[in-house]
């Protein structure tokens, strides 16, 4: 299994690339980069390894089918998880890559929820001692409450990704190492499995029972008719 | 005239950070007063200071559709609706918002392109399908924030009739069944992308996997999602690859 070691400029053009990911999801401007398939395509853009941004931003993507984020819903943030992927799977290429990759991934994107909810809370502490600033009616009280939210973002954004390109860098010494070949593929299977299922149950909840799961259904008889007649 | 155009434009451009400051007091209420605040500018001086801070009070809905609310708030501002009136109109929307926004865009335009992208890339289309995704997705993005800020200046109070409007009921229903539609299509054409990596003997695994996963998490659900599921069925890898090396 061949290894890839990124250089400094490339780990710096991933950490800004992950911290935009990570503000575009909730702050600024919400035009989708934070989305695994597109996080993961531009990382693998800045890695030379298209292909495998491709592949893990559709797992993650899969992952992502499992979120609706409707109201103050607690989710994973997956957009920095797939740069950091990404990074991991370039560097331990093969099957060891996609499986490490997307543990990696996982874990970033289970930091970055973490992070999202610590942010919020914050923000709620500063709001609430900002209300006399706010109900002042003073705009420029309210801009810097505001543009400290969006710098907060930024900078959690930032930590979420570079947590994640340290497991990466991590993860080749502690856990390729110690993985036979089949231990690799086991964990290819695992979490890819998952990422499926994943996205499978989650468009299952998204579609409902009324009539979209005709559509669902004739889709999904399109979609294998297509696979069968691919082979 | 070109004033009123300036200030539109201006809080449209706010409107692209509404979130930024989210937070469970008062959710995405000072992004709102943020968006408000330009078109705020020419009231009176008496009438300015607690316009802005009505602007930041509670707000939460769907991010592409809030220009409703902060149009037709602002309007409602200038028309000098009484201003326990604009409170209510507040209230009132954060429903209707939410829900509407949630259905097209959340669970109908986003998914539907995602799904198209995700088949895109899996039938070969590589990078160009992620950059279609992109430039169709926000072209929808860009167009709906900016007729929602119009329809709420426009109607003001009366902005029920932008929410009632055929086109965006239609829209809702239509972008549910083609994601339903387009998701159906992908999930196998993807699956069978990803498993391409694999053997076949493997692939058969990987089929285990899923379906085991699937049951899981349609069963248990409530307790358990597809993250945590897979960090769960990673550390059972990781232990079996161990025991049996």
């Amino acid at each position: 299994m061949s290894t890839v070691t990124p250089s400094l400029e490339v780990l710096l053009a991933l950490l800004v690339w992950g911290t935009l990911v990570g503000v575009d999801l909730v702050s600024l401007p919400q035009m989708m980069i934070a989305r695994p398939i597109v996080a993961g395509t531009v990382a693998g853009a800045i890695l030379g390894d298209i292909p495998t941004g491709l592949k893990l931003g559709i797992v993650f993507e899969l992952m992502q089918y499992d979120i609706l984020p409707v109201g103050a819903v607690r989710y994973p943030e997956h957009g920095p998880a797939t740069v950091a992927a990404v990074a991991t799977a370039h560097a331990s290429a093969g099957v060891l890559g996609l499986g490490l990759g997307t543990l990696v991934g996982l874990v970033t994107g289970l930091v970055g929820g973490l992070a999202i909810n610590v942010l919020r809370r914050v923000n709620s502490r500063i709001v609430h001692n900002a209300a006399t600033a706010l109900e002042s009616g003073d705009p420029r009280a309210l801009v810097r409450v505001h543009a400290g939210g969006l710098l907060r973002d930024a900078v959690r954004a930032a930590l979420v990704t570079a947590v994640g390109l340290v497991l990466a860098w991590l993860a080749r010494p502690l856990l390729a190492g110690a993985l036979t070949e089949r231990g690799a593929l086991l964990l290819a299977v695992a979490t890819v499995g998952a990422a499926i299922a994943a996205g499978s149950a989650g468009t299952l909840r998204l579609v409902g029972r009324g009539p979209n799961l005709t559509w669902f259904a004739v889709g999904l008889a399109g979609g294998l008719a297509m696979v069968i007649w691919l082979r | 005239m070109a004033s009123v155009k300036v200030s539109l434009a201006r809080a449209l451009l706010r409107l692209f950070a509404v979130q930024g400051s989210y937070n469970y007091e008062r959710m995405l209420g000072v992004g709102v007063g943020v968006a408000e605040e330009p078109l705020l500018r020419d009231l009176a001086d008496g009438k300015y200071g607690p316009a802005v801070a009505r602007g930041a009070h509670f707000f939460n809905a769907h991010p592409y559709l809030i220009g409703l609310a902060v149009g037709a708030a602002a309007r409602a501002e200038h028309d000098g609706a009484p201003p326990d009136q604009i409170e209510r109109l507040r209230e009132a929307l954060c429903g209707p918002l939410g829900s509407v926004g949630d259905r097209l865009v959340w669970a109908g335009w986003l998914p539907f392109l995602s799904a198209l992208a995700m088949t895109g890339v899996a039938l070969g289309g590589g990078w160009i399908a992620v950059a279609v995704f992109l430039i169709v997705y926000n072209i929808g993005h860009v167009a709906l924030r900016w007729w929602a800020l119009q329809a709420g200046w426009t109607h003001g109070t009366r902005v029920s009739v932008a929410l009632h409007h055929p086109v965006l009921q239609n829209a809702t229903t239509l972008m549910g069944s083609a994601m339903a539609l387009a998701v159906g299509f992908a999930l196998p054409i993807t699956a069978q992308y990803l498993a391409s990596a694999f053997g076949s003997w493997t692939r058969l695994a990987l089929a285990v996997v899923a379906v085991v996963a699937f049951l899981l998490l349609r069963l248990r659900g409530d307790r358990v999602n597809g993250l945590r599921l897979a960090l769960v069925f990673a550390a059972l890898a990781l232990i079996a690859g161990w025991i049996w090396p």
